[in-house]
């Protein structure tokens, strides 16, 4: 076990493209990092990077201290699972097991012993003597685990792991991978494209975006306040709204609609600023009377997600998305008011796309110790759709 | 013409045979017989390329047992005396060693140094690769063979290395090679690279990539390439007939030569004989080779 550092990083590639560019990160001894981003932002090159798969082109990196940003990746003591797996076919699960243990030389009969054990903690003990290729998805991806749990490494460093699997499995093999290290405490790294996981196994996560790190924190720090328009548009399986508005008067305005400012950013906006406003689908409430401070808009698709509904309502020409109960569902062409949950929404300059007052203390949700993408909102239901 | 055929019949609305097609009456018929002429010439001209093949083997098969044979095959005069004759001929038996020597020998090292310079080529990117491997690949094939043999010779001859089998073996390995590694960086270049990533990680050396996951996952290739390098050799006359002088070092391919009489005339008997029994090593290894690597892929990598 180890901490890793990684400083002032920088990798281009030969034909000039720049996928790392100036990054920091520190990741510390037994920590779950998750390195999250869409494709091509540069998380699967620093995974690499740090496996000594790739040189880098400036920059250092340190695992428990020592600078191995010249090692060979055999020098490292890391151990990776790669997104295909990469299970030799030729090899029983057993020798697939083994194998690193063999490179180090462990004695045939203990390298045989470690993998039957690893291979039976992991669930595999009745297929050991079987080859990849008569395993199904999730046994190879535990043997692809197993073999790297084995080797004992330093640090844990995982390509995508869990994205070949459909999604009932996905969901126990993330549930296990937890349980894992929870029970290891090894330093993890772990890339994804997929923001759930993310969220679902990180002790903190870096959100990456061409080669440079967006936001560092913990799964509820990005969650329920991203620092910028790129964290907010990239985190949540309903996107966030990000509707675009003028500061006037102490308010904001969505074309003729007047809206109160988040908040967090309380007086920190100029008149005549173009802003961003921020809120998650959970965090509004639709009504059918107005009241206080909610906002007129017109309902036009209703999505059915089973616990839920997702509503599109328009709002002033721009479209809005609320997460409704079961059973409160309006109709399309419906009049709404959507009451949004001030102290959860933000606000954000157009111009940079940052999150305004970002430094505010005392938002809901930052110190809880896990966010769900499914968070209900905790606003009263008393006045909304279908309660009356 | 139409008209004519069929003035208003009402047999030709029941029908709608060679009458009612009016315009062309005769022309399913003309097609039926033009489909049975094609499919009787078709397997005509079948038997006609199958007996010019088996003709040959089946003489092949069939002389060694017959007493006198000429070049018609047959079994009038059947004996198992020809083969009495050609085992109790003792160059026949050193003949068979040395090409079992030479093609062994050159299997090994066409393979070994195939393996190892196909996987570097596959893997290290160097300017002008994927050129030097076409060009190797056209002067092994266009300059080797006789327009070499006199630069060959003179080279072998100030190496020490005439009337020698290492002389020999050298010389075929080097024409097989270039064939033999184009081939080979074929069945590496498909084989995935994170196999091998995976095994750095761990702390692999190149050596041990190749030996514990390249090699087993690219077999096929190396039985292919083993088996073509064996069949090369055993049939070479050219090389072993100017590159040795001893008889005690020919290999089969040379011997043959010997089975004529002096008046250099062919004698049939033995060089038919003597080919059956040549032939049989290569028909049973390519058997084998089929049967033990046949073309397999186990799957492990998920896509």
């Amino acid at each position: 076990m180890a901490a890793v550092t990684i400083s002032a990083m920088t990798k281009v590639y030969p034909n000039g493209v720049k996928a790392i560019e100036d990054l920091d990160l520190g990741i510390e001894d037994g920590e779950f990092f998750a390195l999250l981003g869409p494709s091509g932002c540069g998380k699967t090159t620093l995974l690499r990077l740090v496996a000594g798969l790739e040189t880098a082109s400036s920059g250092r990196i340190a695992i428990g201290g020592e600078d191995v940003t010249r090692r060979p990746p055999g020098a490292r003591d890391v151990a990776m699972v790669f997104q295909d797996y990469a299970l030799y076919p030729h090899m029983d699960v057993a020798d697939n097991i083994a194998y690193p243990l063999k490179i180090k030389k462990v004695a045939k009969a203990a390298r045989r012993q470690q993998a039957e054990e690893t291979g039976a903690h992991l669930g595999l003990a009745e297929v050991m003597s079987r080859r990849p290729a008569q395993l199904s998805g999730g046994q190879q991806q535990r043997v692809a685990l197993s073999r790297a749990v084995a080797f004992e490494p330093r640090v844990f460093l995982f390509d995508e792991p869990l994205s070949n699997l459909d999604a009932r499995l996905r969901m126990e093999a993330r549930t296990f991978l937890k349980r894992l290290h929870a029970e290891l405490r090894t330093t993890t790294i772990y890339v994804t494209h997929d923001q759930s996981e993310a969220l679902a196994l990180a002790d903190r996560m870096a959100v990456m975006d061409h080669g440079v790190v967006r936001q560092i924190g913990t799964p509820a720090e990005v969650f329920h306040r991203p620092a910028n328009l790129f964290v907010a548009g990239f985190i949540g399986s309903t996107p966030m709204n990000l509707l675009s508005a003028v500061v006037a008067g102490g308010g904001l305005r969505i074309g003729d609609v007047a809206v109160p400012v988040p908040h967090g950013a309380a007086g920190r906006v100029r008149d005549g600023e173009d802003v961003v406003l921020a809120a998650r689908p959970e965090y509004i409430t639709l009504r059918r009377s107005p009241g206080g401070d909610a906002l007129p808009c017109e309902v036009t698709i209703t999505e059915d997600l089973g616990t839920s509904y997702l509503v599109t309502a328009e709002l002033a020409g721009e479209a809005l998305r609320v997460v409704v109960p079961e059973g409160e569902c309006p109709e399309p062409g419906d009049r709404a008011w959507a009451a949004v949950d001030w102290s959860r929404a933000l606000l954000y300059r157009q111009d940079g796309g940052d999150l305004i007052g970002a430094d505010a203390p005392g938002v809901p949700g930052t110190g809880a110790a896990s966010a769900s993408d499914s968070a209900a909102p905790d606003s009263a239901v008393s006045d909304s759709f279908g309660a009356r | 013409m139409a008209a004519t055929d069929s003035p208003g019949s009402p047999g030709a609305l029941r029908s709608p045979g060679p009458k009612g097609s009016a315009g062309r009456p005769a022309r399913p018929v003309n097609w039926a017989v033009r489909a049975v002429a094609g499919r009787v010439s078709f397997y005509f001209f079948v038997a006609l390329v199958t007996v010019f093949f088996a003709l040959p083997l089946t003489w092949l098969v069939l002389a060694p047992f017959e007493a006198h044979p000429t070049f018609v095959a047959g079994l009038s005069q059947p004996t198992l005396s020809n083969f009495a004759t050609i085992f109790d001929d003792p160059g026949v038996l050193v003949s068979l060693r040395n090409s079992l020597i030479l093609a062994l020998a050159t299997m090994v090292v066409v393979v070994a140094c195939a393996a190892f310079a196909a996987y570097a080529l596959s893997r290290v990117r160097i300017a002008g690769r994927d050129i030097m491997l076409y060009v190797l690949l056209l002067f092994s094939s266009v300059v080797s063979g006789s327009a070499a043999m006199v630069p060959l010779f003179l080279l072998v001859f100030d190496l020490h290395l005439i009337n020698s089998l290492t002389g020999v073996i050298l010389v075929l390995a080097g024409g097989l090679l270039p064939a033999a590694i184009f081939i080979l960086k074929d069945f590496m270049d498909s084989v995935p690279t994170s196999y091998e990533e995976s095994a750095r990680v761990f702390g692999a050396s190149p050596f041990q990539i190749l030996r514990d996951i390249v090699s087993p996952l690219v077999r096929p290739g190396l039985a292919v390439i083993a088996v073509w390098a064996i069949v090369q050799v055993w049939g070479n006359f050219l090389i072993p007939f100017i590159l040795l002088r001893s008889s005690s070092l020919t290999p089969g391919a040379v011997e043959i030569y010997s089975f004529y009489t002096s008046g250099g005339s062919v004698n049939l008997a033995l060089i038919s004989t003597f080919s059956l029994i040549y032939t049989i090593p290569v028909v049973v290894m390519y058997l084998f080779v089929q049967k033990r690597y046949g073309f397999r892929f186990h799957g492990g990598i998920k896509r």
